[in-house]
């Protein structure tokens, strides 16, 4: 029997009375499991496995590559989007998105599990749904290994620090100079600037910067193929969210 | 082959020691929800033990069910006319419209037997992740519905999790724009429960839909 605290990240009816569930843990990671008598009001779950709540929850965990079987649930939060806010319910689906495709079963990450909580709490208060959603998307990236290089070129090792602007080369994982940069590259450009920004961003111990509402289309221009790049394919909530 | 593909052809296959129909039956049970392979081996074990005609009206219901039911044209719930029997009633209060996921939401709250309006069944909630946008639901209709039919009151009765939740959220901000009031189901402590026993969301949610005495 394991114990942890974990968030659920997806939830599918299984029969009349049973759920399986994804969430992600703070001390194991993804797991997904099958929680018999899961959407009974009464019994070991008590109703607390609804999408984005957080839960002590206690599983068994199996040897083979079947599903856990969760065996209780405690909720310790639900998920409550920002007074009448659709951004702030989508965020938390894109939350639950990006865990849900960027990370792996049975594989910690403490450091993001307290950022996507902190996510969902701040998507839960008047924060700006746009800074809060960076911030996660940044500290994804950098907890899975797949942060770009923002403070240098990647093919000269020039350091970002003047005036200058800088093309983003998604494939190659990073920023390239205007003397590096090929017209048949076609990437998006950014400025020094942004890219700093973003490196503030990436820093889960840094308070989160004011985005100038003109900077945004550009920091997007950078992190949404990033995000795009490391998940194959684009998030679904992508579509419902207005950067 | 995959492995998922050959368990498939595995556990489907007709072969039976009584024949290829006693298969293709068992087959048919097993795809029925809460229904596994030794549970639908006993049920066609039944019908093979019952008499010819307790079998084929079991048939017969189940073939006129999926002849004579569709869904009600201003409602959605199911009926076996154009439209149902809660929005053909003219005791019913039309102006009063809760909104329901599924057909069994309206069974379940006629059951409790208090509410005198009519119901909007949107055919399921919102869930963007599972790939249930606003498209998929019979958002529209009722939009028509309000606009057309001089409704006062829109009751959301989606389910309390975040995506009926979200659903309602939706639908709010959509009615927004209309001349009609939009109210929720109320939520909280069970009646019969004790504050005891109750989790801190239960009595929050109590708390704030506290009503005067």
């Amino acid at each position: 029997m394991e114990k942890t605290e974990a968030v659920v990240i997806r939830v599918a009816d299984f029969s009349e009375t049973s759920r399986v569930v994804t969430l992600f843990s703070r001390d194991f990671g993804k797991i997904a499991g099958l929680a018999k008598g899961g959407r009974r009001l009464k019994g070991p779950f008590e109703a607390a496995l609804d999408l984005l709540a957080t839960c002590q929850i206690v599983f068994l965990r199996k040897s083979s590559a079947s599903l856990d079987l969760l065996t209780e649930a405690k909720l310790i939060s639900r998920f409550r989007p920002y007074g009448r806010s659709l951004h702030s319910l989508y965020g938390g689906y894109y939350v639950a998105e990006l865990l849900s495709g960027l990370t792996e079963d049975y594989d910690p990450h403490p450091v993001l599990y307290d950022q996507a909580i902190l996510a969902l709490q701040r998507l839960a208060g008047d924060a700006d749904f746009r800074s809060v959603l960076l911030r996660f998307e940044m500290a994804l990236l950098r907890e899975i290994g797949q942060l770009p290089a923002l403070d240098f070129c990647i093919t000269c090792n020039t350091p970002v620090g003047d005036d200058r602007r800088f093309a983003f080369w998604v494939s190659a994982g990073g920023l390239i100079c205007s003397h590096c940069q090929r017209p048949e590259y076609g990437s998006p450009t950014i400025t020094a600037d942004a890219a700093t920004l973003l490196s503030r961003f990436s820093d889960p111990n840094s308070p989160i910067p004011d985005i100038p509402p003109d900077r945004l289309p550009e920091l997007r221009r950078v992190v949404t193929p990033a995000i795009c790049h490391v998940l194959e394919h684009r998030p679904k909530m992508l579509r419902f969210l207005p950067f | 082959m995959r492995l998922t593909d050959m368990a498939r052809q595995r556990f489907e296959t007709t072969d039976h020691p009584y024949g290829e129909s006693v298969g293709c039956l068992i087959n048919e049970f097993a795809r029925l929800p809460g229904i596994g392979r030794k549970s639908a081996e006993r049920l066609a074990h039944h019908v093979l033990s019952c008499s010819g005609e307790e079998a084929l009206g079991l048939a017969d219901a189940i073939r006129q069910v999926k002849e004579s039911i569709r869904y009600c044209t201003l409602c959605f719930n199911l009926t076996e006319d154009e439209l149902c029997s809660i929005c053909r009633d003219t005791r019913r209060n039309q102006q009063v419209v809760c909104v329901v996921e599924q057909p069994r939401d309206i069974v379940s709250l006629e059951a409790a037997g208090v509410f005198e309006g009519v119901y909007h069944v949107l055919g399921g909630a919102l869930a963007p992740l599972s790939g249930v946008g606003p498209e998929q639901l019979r958002i529209e209709p009722l939009l028509r519905r309000v606009r057309s039919e001089g409704v006062t009151e829109v009751v959301m009765a989606t389910n309390p999790t975040l995506e009926g939740d979200g659903t309602a959220l939706f639908l709010s901000n959509l009615l927004d724009e209309l001349p009609v009031s939009v109210t929720r189901l109320a939520r909280g402590i069970a009646s019969g429960s004790v504050l005891e026993f109750a989790n801190r969301e239960m009595l929050a949610d109590a708390m704030r839909g506290r009503q005067t005495f």
